[in-house]
């Protein structure tokens, strides 16, 4: 047993000071989970769209179009900069991007309105983004059900029905929303979640994958494994790295994914004690996920940030979070259980963000431990093939070196 | 003439080893497949919502049939109380659930409106805020048709009463996407933004990989010593085959995918290939800056990383932190999309998209600086030959060495 432990100790050591010698993986390992958290959740902060420009051509001139303009001037989403005698001048704006959305009230808003019937606003929006249009329609809608709610109240007061009566009468079922788990429906509360634990899947992943790509360069990958343990005893050095990584990897997934969001004031509804045992199974499925794709695929140090980086867009997509997972057709869905970044931003969300206990996450949990179970045998698989292909090519290479030598030898001595 | 050779050298140097524009190529076909097949419905359906029927008679079941049959949304269960609910909200089961009080149908038979409670979760931003869209217009619906019935039997007319329950409407135009195909939004940018993306690292890359396999000195021979050809003619294959790309990706999007394009397809092959080469004139800048290769890389994989959030495609650049919206001109992205809202959304034509173009020729300066910082290197190098060869070794390799020792490999044996 102390023999087991004294290997897996001699493992994790010479693994430490791989990390701690090679500059590129301190980058990757220490600057980027901690620049890249700060910078994104600073780019974010402003959750939502505040003041967008917009224009009003106001065409009906009457008292309750003003009333609408003033209203819509008052929410926070939306600010009135232009007020237009033409469409045509509204439209030169639009197409000038100083303002994102028009309201038009056509002529006859003041008489349908005054002929009891129903009056209608044209309102033009930017789809350039859809954050334009959101904030265009999230303005306009609440300053239309007060508008509506006002009109009525008149209206059911002119047909001759009591104040009360017609409260009902406006009213019959009363709608109440209650957003929850991200009450401003802010972006950076939707968005930075996902994307912390994925930066710290994809620093993990790359920098491993890095070291097997520096090992392999430098044709130490044999290697891992110290001469004693070499054909059996793969396992022992797979803990032991594993060990490395978690020991690195804890006190930057508690700033990652318990001090940031705090700081930012993220959605965080989560206990600490939870989220951690959570992230256990995930960073050894990453680990042992990027120690069978590092040494089955990655021949050079520097290839990885080539090949692997911009797969990150299409991690985060398919972690469902943008796209939800009962919309996915079914391929990508099952595709998307490869990566141990989606049952880590799926649990991680609904413990941190949602306050889900563990017995929530339990589809989760388990797939992950599945994961680790499934990519440690694979990642044993491809060391162990890696050695072998490498000792048969080193040994064929020693075959040749011999015979040329010893036919050189041969004619050496005949001449 | 030396730009020719170099141009030359590096085409037979990926005709050699083509291993990895031929990964990034499937990279870049795998993306757009997998974007293309995902968004492929425009906008996510059959997304989950839950009911808790605490009233149980035939109307709230009335309302999870309508509720069910309302296209986009179906009704994954209905539940006895809230906190059954709630827990499938965690479990991501449902996106929203409306809460159907008890004795609601008593209430509206007595005119006392009952409270119906929408819960929406907004973790999940667009699978949110769409199911609260149908679920907020089937309760508004709901409403209508109760007011409907009763002043039907006070015998007003039917304009009387869509003028009294509905005296304002919103008439709602799209401009740019009027199908509102969350598809359109999303692969415009995204893809043409992927392709810059691996043009920075590919540029990057070829550096890197002349200055780890110590073949520098080749490299600028064929260029006749001149730094600057160097770069331009190591660009120019990836300009070629990535400005390919890019184009046969928009052809495919606007023409054949049906994707809302306006303007003119001459701005737009403009805006590309400036994209493509501005781009790699930003990483060419960075690999030769650092002269470390790995190092170059990474920084070259963290500058360009941040270009997705900075195009503003998903969150409007102008409403991030002056500091960053200042930052998101240093990005060619950020030019070509506002270049591409200009053309393909609002049809302007050269007038508007000038400043743009300029901006991102202001790129090209770039190459230069990073010339003269090849040539910088080189000079320091000659410097150090002399000196370096009393030196001891560097610590790292020391340390390299010590890690060798203590694990002898069976390459050894």
């Amino acid at each position: 047993m102390i023999k087991y432990l004294h290997d897996i100790w001699t493992v994790l050591s010479i693994e430490v000071r791989r990390v701690f010698s090679d500059s590129m993986v301190l980058v990757i390992f220490f600057l980027a989970p901690i620049v890249y958290p700060l910078l994104f959740s600073f780019i974010y902060s402003n959750e939502n769209v505040e003041n967008l420009p917009v224009a009003v051509v106001d065409e009906a001139v009457c008292a309750e179009s003003k009333r609408f303009i003033h209203k819509l001037d008052a929410t926070p989403e939306l600010s009135v900069v232009y007020r237009c005698h033409s469409m045509e001048e509204a439209q030169r704006l639009f197409k000038n991007h100083e303002v994102r959305s028009i309201f038009y009230f056509p002529k006859d808003f003041s008489t349908r309105l005054a002929s009891l019937e129903t009056a209608r606003v044209v309102v033009f929006g930017d789809m350039s983004s859809f954050y334009y249009y959101k904030a265009a329609l999230t303005g306009g809608n609440s300053v239309l059900i007060d508008e509506m709610h006002t009109i009525e109240m008149e209206r059911f007061e002119a047909a001759g029905l009591g104040t009360e009566e017609a409260t009902i009468q406006m009213q019959p079922v009363v709608l109440e929303n209650t957003t929850l788990f991200n009450p401003s429906g802010g972006y950076g509360s939707f968005f930075l979640p996902g994307l912390l634990m994925l930066v710290i899947h994809q620093t993990l992943f790359l920098g491993i994958c890095i070291l097997c790509g520096d090992a392999n360069e430098n044709r130490r990958s044999l290697s891992y494994i110290p001469a004693h343990l070499r054909t059996r005893s793969i396992y022992r050095v797979l803990i032991g790295r594993s060990l490395c990584y978690i020991l690195i990897y804890i006190p930057l997934t508690l700033l990652d994914l318990w001090f940031i969001p705090r700081w930012f004031h993220l959605p965080q509804l989560g206990n600490l004690y939870t989220i951690l045992m959570f992230l256990l199974p995930f960073i050894l499925a990453v680990v042992f996920f990027a120690m069978t794709v590092g040494h089955l695929l990655v021949r050079q140090k520097i290839s990885p940030m080539l090949c692997f980086v911009f797969f990150s867009v299409i991690l985060y997509f398919l972690t469902g979070m943008v796209w939800p997972q009962s919309s996915m057709p079914r391929f990508w869905l099952y595709f998307s259980y490869l990566f141990p970044s989606t049952p880590g931003v799926q649990g991680f969300v609904k413990l941190s963000s949602m306050g889900a206990g563990m017995s929530s996450v339990n589809h989760e949990y388990l797939i992950l431990w599945l994961q680790v179970g499934i990519y440690f045998l694979t990642s044993c698989l491809s060391i162990y093939l890696q050695n072998f292909m490498r000792h048969r090519r080193s040994n064929s290479i020693h075959k040749i070196r011999k015979t040329i030598i010893a036919t050189a030898l041969d004619n050496n001595s005949k001449q | 003439m030396g730009v020719i050779r170099v141009t030359h050298r590096e085409m037979r140097k990926i005709l050699l080893e083509p291993r990895y524009l031929i990964i990034l190529f499937a990279g870049i076909v795998f993306s757009f497949i997998f974007f293309a097949t995902i968004t492929k419905e425009g906008q996510p359906t059959r997304l989950s919502v839950g009911v808790v029927d605490m009233d149980g008679t035939f109307l709230s079941r009335r309302m999870c049939h309508e509720i069910n049959a309302t296209q986009g949304v179906t009704v994954h269960a209905v539940y006895n109380n809230h906190s059954e609910a709630r827990k499938a909200m965690q479990r991501g089961e449902i996106f929203a659930f409306y809460e159907i009080p008890q004795g609601t149908y008593n209430d509206l038979l007595q005119f006392r409106a009952p409270h119906f409670v929408l819960y929406v979760n907004s973790a999940y931003m667009l699978a949110g805020t769409l199911s609260y869209k149908q679920l907020a217009t089937m309760g508004m619906l709901a409403g209508g048709a109760v007011q409907r019935e009763v002043l039907r039997k006070k015998g007003y007319g039917e304009e009387q009463i869509m003028g009294l329950i509905q005296p304002i409407e919103f008439d709602t135009r799209t401009i740019g996407n009027p199908w509102i195909n969350y598809g359109d939004y999303l692969m415009t940018t995204l893809i043409p933004a992927l392709i810059a993306f691996l043009a920075i690292m590919h540029t990057a890359y070829s550096i890197a990989r002349e200055r780890q396999k110590k073949t520098m000195k080749s490299w600028f021979r064929h260029a006749e010593g001149n730094k600057l050809y160097a770069l331009i003619g190591k660009m120019l294959p990836y300009t070629a085959w990535y400005t390919f790309l890019c184009l046969v990706a928009n052809l495919i999007m606007f023409g054949f995918m049906g994707f809302n394009f306006e303007g003119s397809w001459l701005l737009m092959m403009v805006n590309t290939i400036l994209l493509i080469s501005a781009s790699q004139c930003a990483g060419a800048f960075i690999a030769s800056c650092v002269p470390e290769p790995p190092l170059s890389m990474g920084v070259s994989a963290i500058y360009s990383a941040i270009s997705f959030s900075l195009s503003g495609f998903s969150f409007p650049v102008d409403s991030m932190p002056t500091i960053i919206y200042g930052a998101s001109w240093i990005y060619p992205i950020r030019h070509y999309f506002l270049n591409f809202c200009d053309i393909a959304i609002f049809d302007n034509g050269f007038a508007y998209c000038w400043p743009r173009f300029c901006a991102m020729m202001l790129f090209f300066l770039l190459p230069i600086f990073g010339a003269y910082m090849l040539d910088w290197q080189e000079r320091k190098q000659k410097k150090n030959v002399e000196p370096s060869n009393t030196n001891p070794p560097s610590t790292r390799k020391d340390t390299v060495l010590s890690v060798d020792k203590l694990e002898p490999t069976t390459d050894a044996v």
